[in-house]
């Protein structure tokens, strides 16, 4: 039998430990909160995206860069759904926690002269580059010696309300099974993306369990069907990754199954350095037209560039090392390359100050609607800094309000129930359910409504008929287990949220082509409605904002591309293939 | 697939690799003071356990075996 750990008097509560929680509790104390704890499911600085991530940041550089331009590009990869004022305040940030950082002991790359050294990424400015995972060695180190208190192997499973404030959370250990109580003045969720467990690091461990947690406290999320990018790429038949933006940098290109460079076609300027959400594009028109396998091809580059993707991308390189992809200073052949790293991600909305839509709750990084905090290291740490010190302020005047004993009782109950079965379903059962009927690209990146129907009738089929069975044989399963029920609650969200955007804006419809800005400024928001789902739309206030997109219904950039190109006709407001 | 093999010879118990790893794949024998894989399904292939090993005890292999839909 499971005992209970109690933890009391906390003033701000930080669920999850990557780039924007840690930045969170740190600001917390700066700010002047007694009592931070920070959780998290694996040990903070070793885990989530943050941990794994590519080795470049994009920081704005004052005395270089067009801050409009910069602000307009970000608005502008939102497809102008994106909060402007927050994307502003981002952007003017990032120089300065860039400098931070480097204070507590980020190893930035530096040119011989000490200055951080910019590269070509993908995007239209240089990006600054650091050492893998030193990154958040670094900042979990500068938590820890601000006083924040760590609680390591913890997975957070819900919050609590009390007369609809949020006063705590719960969870267990997924070592010892203990039911974990927190009690707590106000929280900073920073529980990451919902990745689907896709094939690459950093995509196994967060699984939108702060969305699902936030969304069963009733909490309004909006993103899930307009990503910045619905999926990442990979190579398809390795577990190797990630640094795609380092390796286009650096000359890598794709090529498709006939050997063709196809990104000159879709994006001649950036080609293989276009957006994510371009990529996503490409591919997917690549991938309709029969053109896969797709390719990316580093064999071309010199050693000096070999030696520099080992550099800042320690682990991945190791990586394909480990398969013989790279022997000495050399890449011995073309990758095979594909999108295997899919999300969805029904944020939570935020304003300025990153509070949510529950008093007491604050969010920042991926966890927050991607209108509000676009995806990357930068914004982790900006929208962090500000979330903790908003909870700060907010600590500072909130009273601790007692527990609904009779709430904690419920959630111990469900929390551990898959624990206590005997027999079952098993997690995996659940999970490739869920990634069978999201990962199809004409279900992610290429949607209609008839095939999206199809998918959530699945996911409704698992909800109902395999999660009121799933099993775990020991605590560490129960983990799998939650993960999985929150990986169906996830895809229900994105798939009835991406029904409800009737337009191509992020991702390409075949039966609304157009990109709708007369009808379609708005976001889609889902919350909890008694034991089901309300969703609804707001306008995005673009009226107040000093980007205004075009009053115009026209049909969706790449489409128009794809007509040009041959590849199909838009015909009676629908898409047909040539 | 990730994570192969640790190698008992070499590993020294120092619970390094325990304690990080991100998916809680490793755990250490109380008898041997020595790390095993648990859960060898749920790795991640992130190489973290090897690049951190003090002892350059454990192999990873990035090649994998996992099911996993794919895109096309
Ligand atoms: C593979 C990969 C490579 C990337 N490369 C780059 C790059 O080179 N440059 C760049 O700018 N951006 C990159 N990004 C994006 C960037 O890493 C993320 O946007 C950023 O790190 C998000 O930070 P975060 O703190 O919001 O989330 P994360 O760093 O993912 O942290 C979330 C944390 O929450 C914890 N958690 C989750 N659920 C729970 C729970 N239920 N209970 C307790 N804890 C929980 C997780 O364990 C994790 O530690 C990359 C992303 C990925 C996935
Ligand atoms: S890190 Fe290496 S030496 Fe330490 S316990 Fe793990 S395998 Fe053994
Ligand atoms: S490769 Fe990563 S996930 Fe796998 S055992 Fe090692 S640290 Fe854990």
């Amino acid at each position: 039998m499971p005992g209970e750990q109690r933890y009391e008097d906390i003033d701000v509560l930080v669920i999850g430990g990557g780039l924007a929680g840690v930045y969170a509790a740190i600001k917390a104390r700066e700010a002047g909160a007694d009592k931070v704890v920070q959780v998290d499911k694996g040990k903070v600085g070793k885990t989530g995206a943050s941990c794994f991530a590519a080795g470049v940041m994009h920081t704005y550089f004052p005395e270089e860069d067009d801050l409009e331009d910069r602000v307009r590009r970000l608005t502008r990869a939102q497809g102008f759904l994106a909060q402007q004022d927050l994307m502003q305040d981002h952007m003017e940030q990032s120089w300065d926690i860039t400098q931070e950082m480097a204070q507590f002991g980020v190893d930035f790359v530096r040119t011989a002269e000490g200055k951080l050294e910019r590269r070509a990424g993908r995007g239209s400015y240089p990006i600054i580059s650091f050492h893998g995972p030193q990154l958040m060695a670094a900042m979990a180190r500068a938590a820890i010696r601000k006083g924040v208190k760590m609680i390591y192997r913890t997975m957070v499973t819900d919050i609590l309300t009390q007369g609809g404030q949020v006063v705590g959370a719960v969870g267990f250990n997924t070592r010892s099974g203990d039911f974990c109580v927190f009690k707590t003045k106000t929280t900073v969720l920073a529980t990451g993306n919902a990745w689907y467990k896709g094939l690459g690091p950093g995509h196994r461990d967060c699984t939108g369990d702060g969305y699902a947690a936030a969304f069963r406290a009733g909490a309004k999320l909006s993103g899930a069907e307009n990503p910045d990018g619905p999926t990442n790429f990979f190579p398809a038949r390795y577990d190797i990754g990630p640094g795609m933006n380092k390796f286009v940098g650096e000359g890598g290109i794709f090529l498709n199954s006939k050997s063709e460079r196809f990104m000159e076609k879709y994006n001649p300027t950036l080609k293989e350095r276009a957006g994510l959400r371009n990529l996503n594009y490409a591919f997917t028109l690549e991938a309709k037209q029969g053109n896969t396998p797709i390719f990316m091809d580093m064999t071309h580059l010199k050693p000096d560039a070999v030696r520099r993707l080992k550099e800042v991308l320690p682990l991945a390189m190791r990586m394909f090392e480990s398969v013989g992809l790279v022997v000495g200073e050399r890449f011995t052949q073309p990758v095979e390359w594909m999108p295997i790293a899919p999300l969805a991600r029904p944020g939570l909305m935020v304003d300025r100050r990153f509070e949510t839509s529950l008093p007491g709750l604050f969010c920042a990084g991926e966890a927050a609607s991607p209108t509000a905090v676009p995806i990357g290291l930068a914004s982790a740490a900006t929208s962090g800094a500000t979330a903790g010190k908003s909870a700060a302020e907010y600590a500072r005047s909130a009273a601790a309000a007692p527990l609904d004993e009779e709430q904690v009782k419920r959630l111990r109950q469900e929390t551990l129930q898959a624990l206590n079965r005997g027999s079952g379903v098993e997690p995996d059962q659940v999970l490739l359910s869920v990634q069978e009927t999201v990962v199809p690209y004409d279900v992610l990146l290429l949607r209609r409504a008839d095939r999206m129907q199809r998918a959530l009738d699945a996911i409704e089929d698992a909800r109902d008929n395999l999660l009121p069975l799933l099993n775990a044989y020991d605590p560490h399963y129960l983990r799998m287990a939650h993960e999985a029920r929150n990986l169906t609650l996830i895809a229900e969200l994105h798939l009835r949220m991406s029904l409800a955007r009737a337009e191509s804006r992020s991702v390409l419809r075949e039966d609304f082509p157009c990109e709708d800005n007369q009808d379609w400024v708005k976001w889609v928001v889902a919350q909890r409605d008694g034991g089901g789902m309300k969703l609804s739309t707001e306008d995005v206030p673009v009226d107040g904002y000093p980007l205004k997109p075009e009053r115009t219904k026209n049909l969706h950039h790449m489409w128009q591309l794809a007509e040009k190109l041959g590849i199909c006709r838009v015909e009676k407001g629908a898409v047909k293939w040539a | 697939m990730g994570i192969r093999h640790i190698d008992v010879r070499l590993c020294n118990g120092c619970n390094i690799c325990v304690e990080d790893c991100p998916l809680d794949v490793l755990r250490l024998d109380e008898a041997t003071k020595k790390a095993y894989i648990a859960y060898l399904r749920d790795c991640q292939s992130c190489f973290l356990c090897q690049s951190e090993c003090p002892q350059d005890a454990i192999r990873c292999v990035a090649v994998h075996e996992r099911r996993m839909p794919k895109a096309w």
